[in-house]
């Protein structure tokens, strides 16, 4: 452990380079479909445990089923709650998807997400100037702090440290700050702890078309998870940044900075989350208040994770999972299951995404493990 | 009780969650199993702990469920990345999920609703003769039963781990699986065993909490001391006389913000991030780099 580099334990390569990596991109193009298996696996374990569930609570469990669904998708304005809650969910769901391309495991998705939300009502708050203007300079400064901050446990890597401790360790370092930042140097004059609103013309407006609460970050979402695939499949940096994800032997043996790609890869995840908490509260919110809103970070792990830590996938996994939260609602209302039942579904399919084992048992033959090419493989010591 | 006094009580009571979840830890990550469910083992075990003297009427029967539920959520944490290999880091988020809305879920069913369970009769203070006599630290000896047993854990812990045969193949099991492995031992039943223990733990220092620290539990009371309590693991560097250490010192943090200052003003957001801060300046190797076992994080498969 004296070397400052041993965190990134060479793989051994075999013959050339180039040939190496190539193939390596090959072979996961082809586990793709396969890949698909464990979400499947995960989510009909989940059902029907939450069947079980329903069923304890003295609920038909088809009228619970159909209730979350109608609650999520019913409706334009079930569909509307069901994307503001997916909002948030996409970038958090980013944060936790690129940083995995590089090898890097980002739990830090809430402190990113708390510490991009207070810059973005700093800006709001304070500038002067048109507020569309104000609007997007707050955006981009809630993606910058977010970037600082993913930036933070990219360095602590490089010294030896890893990312899933320090990560964990800064989303309460990050939450605190905020909330320290709302309640001094930015307290507002309400009765509720935190800041005040940011005028009208600040605040992102609203999709409307019966949407309900869901705002434009939805659509900034959208372009998000595009701007992500182009930057992770679609030029050089990201093409370095995969290769190192995979086989940081092969990549440091092709010139590629094993160091340099994996703090690139955090940083952007850490700014996406930032992007994910400035939407929040300049859009959702339009403040910061003491206690804010809880769990999107550790939430969006599992969104990455549903999606196979792709773009298009982190977009569906993010609206299933807001349609859930939206669908546990109307569940509660109009049948009296808890809405807890979401979170321990959730839970349920989190449990079982990474099960490698259980799918090859139900396949009969190996599966890919979702950590094969990451360094998570090697253990929180390598 | 003087100014000295009342700290040093309450620095105690603040501590022994955290030092029971941290040893915890200590035994399933030395077992090369990484548990960040820490929180959610507490959680579940604190409304377990309160649902089982409720309904029972005996407060050491809660108890009881209490480390039976915390071990039920060690196990699931175990089949899932033991058996199933799933990652560990996930299947631990999933805990933590799973009891936040398993506890929201059981509050409806067995309360009729959420947030605060009824009161339960909490585990009494115990002086002990002449200890308890002695003056500031002898509040140290005048405390509920649960903190004399984490008194003799910690000990106990160290000796298990560094001294007895089975100490020493969970260690080898977190460090190298294949040697222990080829020694002809079972490195899945090892690692069953520690994060088996570590859901126990975790579930005394959630039952403290709802079932001496208060009397009820409330949802979400647990309020991230289970992650305070890896840090303490990761600060006392994976020894448990080290996370009991500092468990004191993060408990006395915490003595502090609810005290309200020592004199002088530190916001109390500062002081709650004392622990993580701490712990990446212990990562980042001031004063002897913290080190996990080597194993840590990765699946176990037999070639």
């Amino acid at each position: 452990m004296s070397d400052d580099r041993s965190s990134y334990d060479p793989d051994p390569v075999e013959g050339g380079a180039d040939a190496d990596i190539g193939r390596i991109l090959r072979q996961q193009a082809a586990s793709a479909g396969q890949a698909l298996i464990f979400p499947a696996v995960a989510l009909t374990i989940a059902l029907l445990v939450g069947a079980v569930v329903i069923l304890a609570t003295g609920n038909n469990v088809f009228e619970a089923y159909a209730a979350l669904l109608r609650g999520g998708f019913g409706s334009r304005a079930a569909f509307g709650r069901t994307i503001a809650n997916a909002t948030p969910l996409i970038f958090t769901g980013l944060a936790v998807a690129i940083p995995f391309r590089g090898g890097l495991f980002n739990i830090g998705g809430e402190g990113q997400l708390f510490v991009g939300a207070i810059a973005g009502v700093w800006v709001g708050l304070t500038m002067p100037g048109p507020g569309a203007l104000v609007t997007v300079v707050g955006i981009v400064v809630a993606g910058l702090a977010g970037f600082a901050w993913g930036a933070i446990p990219g360095l602590l890597k490089i010294r030896g440290a890893h990312e899933v401790i320090t990560t964990i360790m800064l989303n309460f370092i990050g939450i605190n700050l905020a909330f320290w930042l709302a309640k001094n140097p930015l307290a507002g004059t309400g009765a509720v702890p935190g800041t005040d609103f940011v005028p009208d013309n600040v605040r992102i407006a609203r999709l409307g078309g019966g949407l309900g609460g869901a705002h434009w970050g939805f659509a900034l979402g959208l372009l998000a998870a595009v701007i992500a695939y182009i930057l992770i499949w679609r030029t050089t940096k990201g093409y370095e940044i995969r290769t190192v994800g995979l086989s940081p032997g092969a990549a440091r043996y092709a010139g590629m900075s094993v160091a340099a790609n994996g703090f690139l890869a955090i940083a952007l995840g850490g700014m996406f989350a930032g992007f994910g908490g400035g939407l929040e509260s300049l859009g959702t919110f339009g403040k910061v208040s003491v206690p804010f809103i809880s769990n999107l970070g550790f939430n969006g792990i599992g969104v990455a994770l549903l999606g196979r830590n792709h773009p298009a996938g982190v977009v569906l996994g993010a609206i299933f999972f807001g349609g859930l939260a939206a669908g546990a609602q109307e569940m509660q209302f109009s049948t009296g299951v808890p809405l807890d039942l979401a979170d321990v579904l959730l839970a349920i399919v989190l449990l079982f995404v990474t099960a490698t084992k259980l799918v090859e048992f139900l396949l009969g033959r190996r599966a890919r493990s979702l950590a094969v090419g990451t360094r998570l493989e090697k253990g929180l010591a390598g | 009780m003087d100014e000295l006094t009342a700290l040093l009580a309450s620095t105690i009571r603040n501590a022994t969650p955290l030092a029971f979840a941290a040893l915890g830890g200590l035994f399933s990550e030395r077992s090369g199993v990484i548990n960040i469910g820490l929180e959610g083992m507490m959680l579940i075990s604190a409304f377990a702990g309160v649902a089982g003297a409720h309904f029972s009427g005996s407060t050491i029967v809660g108890l009881l469920v209490a480390l039976l539920v915390g071990l039920l959520f060690g196990l699931v944490h175990a089949v899932a990345s033991i058996t199933f290999e799933a990652d560990q880091i996930i299947s631990g988020i999933a805990i933590n999920l799973l009891a936040l809305g398993g506890t929201g879920l059981l509050m409806v069913i067995f309360f009729g609703s959420g947030g605060t369970s009824p009161r339960i009769e909490p585990f009494g203070r115990l002086p002990i003769p002449v200890l308890s006599d002695i003056p500031v630290i002898g509040v140290a000896f005048d405390q509920s039963g649960l903190v004399y047993l984490l008194y003799a854990l910690v000990p106990l812990s160290w000796y298990v781990l560094f001294r007895s045969r089975f100490g020493l193949r969970l260690r080898a099991v977190g460090e190298v699986p294949e040697a222990v492995d080829t020694a002809g031992i079972s490195v899945f039943r090892l690692r069953y065993i520690g994060v088996g223990l570590s859901g126990m733990l975790a579930g005394l220092g959630g039952a403290f909490l709802s079932m001496s620290l208060l009397s009820a539990f409330t949802e979400g009371m647990t309020g991230g001391r289970g992650f305070i309590a890896l840090a303490a693991l990761i600060f006392g560097r994976w020894n448990p006389v080290g996370a009991f250490g500092a468990a004191l010192l993060f408990g006395f943090a915490q003595a502090i913000v609810f005290r309200g200052g020592i004199g002088f003003t530190i916001p109390r957001e500062f002081i709650e991030m004392f622990p993580y801060v701490l712990v990446i300046v212990a990562l980042v190797g001031f004063g002897g780099r913290a080190v996990p076992p080597a194993a840590s994080g990765r699946p176990y498969r037999k070639e």
